[in-house]
């Protein structure tokens, strides 16, 4: 269980940027990957910053709020022996994805589900108020920037 | 002949190694302790004590947090805090490293949470004591004070939670500062502090092993310019947005 969180924690970092690098320069994948791997890790409730924490994690944790379905897919791909019921999890929560996906017709194709959370924007994103929100509009993709733990994530609209 | 870099840092290391080894040795030789040597315990407590009853104080801190990537392979990330608390409610801590520079400001009231390079901030209420909020922060937020164990008036009793064995692994010299080296384990986790010697027994660095992940990944941090008499004013535990800055959501669990 809290290997495979730490693993997830990884696979879901790693996933997503390379999603977005890919296009851009596969070169420089592997060290933004690393740092944007490395931006999603610290502070995570996983590292051993206090005896007070590595004490409590030894009790059991409701598994990660989710990410992505996609990254979940992927995380599960890689974690063959993941819990069922986290796969469970993962299917329907890419339902839903896919729910509101199809719900977003005017959604850019091979655009990321909404509800999928990345550690760092896509390039060219433009700040604007959206519903009242700040929210920044990266080529028709909405992200609203939000704080998991001590790391700034952003949640597809 | 020409060395690669590798090879010769792999000699140096080979000869570091066993200079260390002889160092070592005469403490690997000796019977491994069990249980908890009272003198070890004495020494912690006279240090959480000490800083529990420090109503004000600031200090800078390094840290290094180690990452287990999927293959195994170890990472270290370095970041490092001015970290400034105020009896009974209040700290602030900045953080500036690889990647994050971050502002944690706690006025007894509110924790916020800023990114200045990406002008955003969040904010909370949160509990109206140090010791709830680091609670609060840890279990509810996922936000981590850095060695924020050490802060809690309880330390000594948050520190000694489950310790099985523990003992005085002798003297040591920490940033130019003679300090004990005490050496605790628990089921999860070993820790090892370097308490300064003298009337202000104050914490100079703190190790914590993570026996209970893959390759035990080991977090340390090395506290300098200690200063139990800080001037604080008006600004240092209170957040003022600047302008152009966002509020954003804590994004539930």
């Amino acid at each position: 269980m809290k290997r495979t969180r730490i693993l997830k924690a990884i696979v879901v970092a790693t996933a997503l940027p390379l999603l977005y690098l890919a296009e851009t320069s596969p070169d420089a994948a592997r060290g933004l990957t690393l740092l944007r791997e490395a931006r999603a890790v610290v502070g995570a409730p996983l590292t051993p910053m206090s005896v007070a924490g590595v004490a409590r994690r030894s009790t059991a944790r409701v598994a990660v709020a989710s990410t992505a379905a996609t990254s979940q897919q992927q995380a599960a791909t890689a974690q063959q022996q993941q819990a069922t019921a986290q796969q469970q999890t993962a299917t329907a929560q890419q339902q839903a994805a896919t729910a509101q996906q199809q719900a977003a017709a005017a959604r850019p194709a091979g655009a990321p589900p909404a509800g999928a959370v990345v550690n760092a924007l896509p390039a060219g994103c433009k700040p604007e108020t959206r519903n009242g929100v700040e929210v920044q509009n990266c080529g028709g993709v909405y992200y609203r920037a939000g704080f998991q733990g001590n790391n700034l994530v952003y949640v597809v609209q | 002949m020409q060395f690669t870099i590798t090879e010769r840092l792999a000699a140096t290391l080979t000869r570091a190694c066993s200079i260390a080894a002889v160092a070592a040795l005469s403490l690997a030789a000796q019977a491994q302790p069990t249980g908890i040597d009272p003198e070890a315990q004495r020494l912690l407590k006279a240090s959480t004590d000490f800083l529990a009853s420090q109503q004000r104080f600031s200090a800078d801190t390094r840290n290094t947090l180690e990452i287990v990537l999927k293959s195994g392979q170890k990472i270290e990330f370095n970041h490092a805090a001015r970290v400034s608390a105020q009896r009974p409610n209040k700290l602030r801590a900045e953080r500036s490293g690889d990647l994050v520079q971050q502002l944690f400001v706690y006025d007894g009231k509110t924790l916020t949470l800023f990114n200045p390079k990406d002008k955003a901030f969040a904010q909370v209420a949160a509990p109206d004591t140090l010791e709830g909020m680091i609670e609060f922060a840890r279990t509810q937020l996922d936000i981590v004070a850095p060695a924020g164990d050490l802060l809690d008036k309880n330390a000594y009793g948050i520190l000694m939670d489950g310790v099985t064995d523990g003992f005085v692994v002798g003297k040591a010299v920490i940033e130019g500062v003679r300090c004990d080296h005490l050496a605790f384990r628990a089921p999860h986790v070993d820790w090892q502090i370097w308490v300064q010697e003298g009337a202000q027994p104050l914490p100079r660095r703190l190790v914590i092993t993570t026996r209970d992940l893959p390759n035990a990944p080991q977090f340390a941090v090395t506290m300098t310019k200690w200063n139990l008499k800080p001037s604080f004013d008006a600004q240092t535990f209170r957040f003022t947005p600047p302008a152009g800055a966002t509020k954003v959501d804590f994004l539930p669990r």
